[in-house]
């Protein structure tokens, strides 16, 4: 009814002022709009409050990154320096080699981490045993709902030289015990390692949504076809699942820059910050302990942009490929 | 090809029996069409042919081999689904060839087997699109190319046509029909439309309930349906039933008395169902019709004919009458005659077509 007579008066002035009307007519259809979807924005709410307060607020604070920063000062008010900070940590080692760190453990993450949850959820849909098959996924799942201050505990007293498991055993094999956490050459393994153990589980979650998904007389048709359940999860799960792969795939690449950062500084130690120290630890250790504000915030921008430049690639390679994007 | 025999079929799920034992015997080359309302197990009775539901009791055998525990792969059927299950991240020729290349056929063969289908199905422009980029009936048409470049032994289709709108549905009919009597396969059709039973149908089973009611060629079946269900079952719009009582001289519905063909002494006082199908009633008297008067409800006019609702007591029924370009002159319709010859009896209790040796 509304909308009729919006129509209706519009037409009216049509007749008098045709650019106005014109206006005037979006006008109306957007108040008609809101007045009808309100709730839906209104429920859309506290998601705009919580980005703006915890997100794009502090944005404001970024500016420091260009600014020689004193506290005293305040932010405002610090002189600018331009890219000064930038050219100190692109000639800083510990901060290139910080770089490194993170490129490396995130391609080792990508590598083994990103797999395992597709593998577990193409592994639990072979499971026909109802029981069974809740049980193992309870199982898995576990570790997500433990903090991480737990499981870096855990993971340490495992690969302690005195009471750890693993030197326990390896012991009884007659092999020497190894200080697994202090050797630089562990700690990639071992945090890699930790990660899956902590999120594949949960992580299956969202294939197995997808895996349920798909039209079972797919596999019925296959059935009668002649395949086998190898043939059925090559030719029918994982292609009918390949659209999530990459969606995840996407997300994942855009994370790249964000290794798990209280995980590393749970499990790392300075005889094994040259393997294990990333940027964003680096970051912590420079601004927080080391009162480095502005240099701090210098290395937060440059993270932040990698990974924003890294999501669209991802995006648009795949749109291009697959004709799936998150965007 | 080969013939497909079903005997004394069950099937449960659980405690909870949904085929009653079912005899079926289809032969080679056959078209067998299994119509019924929906739930009534049809869909599951062709799942146990193919092998994807378990039989739980009773012997399956297919060319005269008995398969009740052979893999569904093993059986040589193909099947042809409602919703056609094609393989939405396969292009037309890979969808066709999924079956093949699973049996490693080799690729040449697979290649020739592709391009004939496709010549056949009128798909040959499509093979490189994807399912998502084609029409319903297309996508109907690759489902068939499906089953068809395998050369089965035996196809079974489960509505295959019910997702496509009226139109294509009457063209994709025409089009199985054609198919088949070119291919000459032995095939094994479900659907719950008696229209696509009555058109496709070397036989027609008449399901209901998990049993089935009767089994034989559509007109049989139309002419003489065994019971009140495949009499209002068969038939669009189906046979109209009343209750009535046998007399001397034929049926007595309410206060009207028809004649009846045969020997009706045997069976007088019996309750009975009188059945007559709309089109058999005709608006003028004619040889040795009976008068059978009627409240007129309502006139819907279809065309070329017209379809009359009206009662009799507590029964309601529907007549077929032509218009002749207009409806005015069905509006004042108080009676209809009934031919002798086509009126159906079935007893009362158990609805059994009651045989007068007519
Ligand atoms: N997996 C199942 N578990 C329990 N009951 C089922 C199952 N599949 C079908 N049924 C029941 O079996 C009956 C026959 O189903 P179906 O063969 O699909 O009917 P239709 O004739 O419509 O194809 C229905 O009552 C249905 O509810
Ligand atoms: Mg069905």
């Amino acid at each position: 009814m509304p909308k009729t007579m919006a129509k209706e008066l519009s037409s009216e002035q049509v007749i008098e002022k045709p650019s106005e009307a014109i206006k005037n007519d979006a006008l109306t259809r957007t108040i008609d709009h809101f007045k009808r979807e309100w709730q839906i924005y209104l429920m859309l709410l506290p998601t705009i409050i919580w980005f703006v307060v915890f997100l794009y607020k502090p944005m404001y604070g970024l500016q420091i990154a260009f600014k020689d920063y004193s506290i005293f000062k305040g932010v405002a008010n610090s002189p600018w320096v331009g890219f000064e900070h930038f050219e100190t940590l692109f000639t800083n080692d510990q901060f290139l080699r910080a770089v490194q760190n993170t490129i490396e453990i995130s391609a080792l993450n990508l590598l083994f981490g990103f797999p395992a949850p597709i593998i577990l959820a193409l592994m639990f849909n072979e499971i026909l045993h109802a029981s069974y098959k809740r049980t193992a996924q309870t199982i898995v799942y576990l570790p997500h709902f433990i903090s991480s201050v737990i499981i870096a505990g855990i993971v340490i007293t495992a690969f302690s030289p005195s009471a750890g498991i693993v030197n326990t055993v390896m012991g009884w094999l007659g092999l020497d015990p190894i200080y697994f956490l202090t050797q630089p050459e562990w700690f990639r393994p071992i945090f890699v390692g930790t990660g899956i153990w902590q999120e594949a589980g949960f992580g299956s979650i969202v294939f197995l949504a997808a895996i349920a998904g798909v039209n079972p007389s797919l596999y019925e048709s296959a059935v009668v076809d002649g395949a086998n359940r190898w043939q059925m999860m090559w030719r029918i799960t994982i292609p009918s699942i390949m659209p999530t792969i990459l969606i995840m795939l996407i997300i994942r690449i855009g994370n790249i820059m964000e290794v798990s950062f209280e995980l590393v500084i749970l499990l790392y130690q300075p005889s094994t910050y040259s393997t294990a120290d990333v940027v964003n630890t680096w970051v912590y250790r420079q601004g927080l302990q080391s009162g480095q504000y502005d240099l701090a915030a210098a290395a937060g921008l440059f993270n932040a942009v990698v990974a924003f430049v890294l999501v669209i690639v991802a995006n648009t390679l795949s749109r291009r490929l697959s004709r799936t994007s998150l965007w | 090809m080969a013939g497909v025999t079903l005997s004394r079929i069950v099937k449960a799920y659980g405690s909870l029996e949904v085929v009653h034992g079912i005899d079926l015997d289809v032969k080679e080359r056959e078209f067998v069409v299994l119509v019924g309302p929906s739930g009534c197990g049809k869909s599951t009775t062709l799942r146990m042919i193919a092998g994807l539901e378990e039989i739980t009791g009773g012997e399956l055998s297919i060319d005269g081999r008995y398969v009740n525990r052979v893999a569904p792969k093993d059986r040589d059927v193909a099947m042809v689904f409602q919703n056609y299950a094609l393989y939405p991240h396969l292009n037309v020729a890979e969808n066709m060839a999924f079956g093949l290349r699973i049996r490693r056929t080799p690729k040449a063969e697979i290649k020739k087997a592709i391009a004939e289908t496709a010549e056949i199905l009128g798909l040959t422009e499509y093979l490189h699109r994807r399912p998502a980029d084609l029409s319903g009936g297309q996508r109907q048409r690759v489902a068939m190319g499906r089953a068809i470049v395998r050369h089965p032994k035996v196809f079974l289709f489960d509505e295959p046509l019910s997702n496509l709108d009226a139109k294509l549905r009457t063209q994709m009919r025409a089009e199985i029909k054609r198919l088949h009597n070119r291919l000459n396969a032995t095939s094994i059709y479900v659907t719950h439309d008696q229209v696509e039973a009555m058109t496709l149908a070397d036989r027609i089973v008449v399901m209901n309930d998990g049993i089935i009611e009767q089994i034989g060629a559509p007109m049989e079946l139309f002419n003489n349906p065994a019971n009140t269900f495949v009499a209002g079952f068969l038939g669009s719009p189906p046979m109209n039933q009343m209750k009535g009582q046998l007399t001397e001289n034929g049926a007595k519905i309410g206060g009207a008395e028809i004649k009846v063909d045969g020997m009706v002494g045997n069976h007088i006082g019996r309750d009975v169902i009188v059945g007559v199908r709309p089109e058999h009633a005709v608006l003028k008297a004619g040889k040795d019709t009976s008068v059978l008067p009627i409240d007129l409800d309502l006139v819907e006019p279809l065309g070329s004919e017209a379809l009359l609702h009206a009662h009799h007591g507590e029964d309601n029924m529907v007549f077929k009458a032509e218009t002749k370009g207009d409806i005015g002159h069905l509006s004042g319709v108080s009676e209809v005659h009934v031919p002798a010859s086509l009126v159906k009896i079935f007893d009362a209790e158990s609805g059994r077509a009651l045989d007068l040796g007519a």
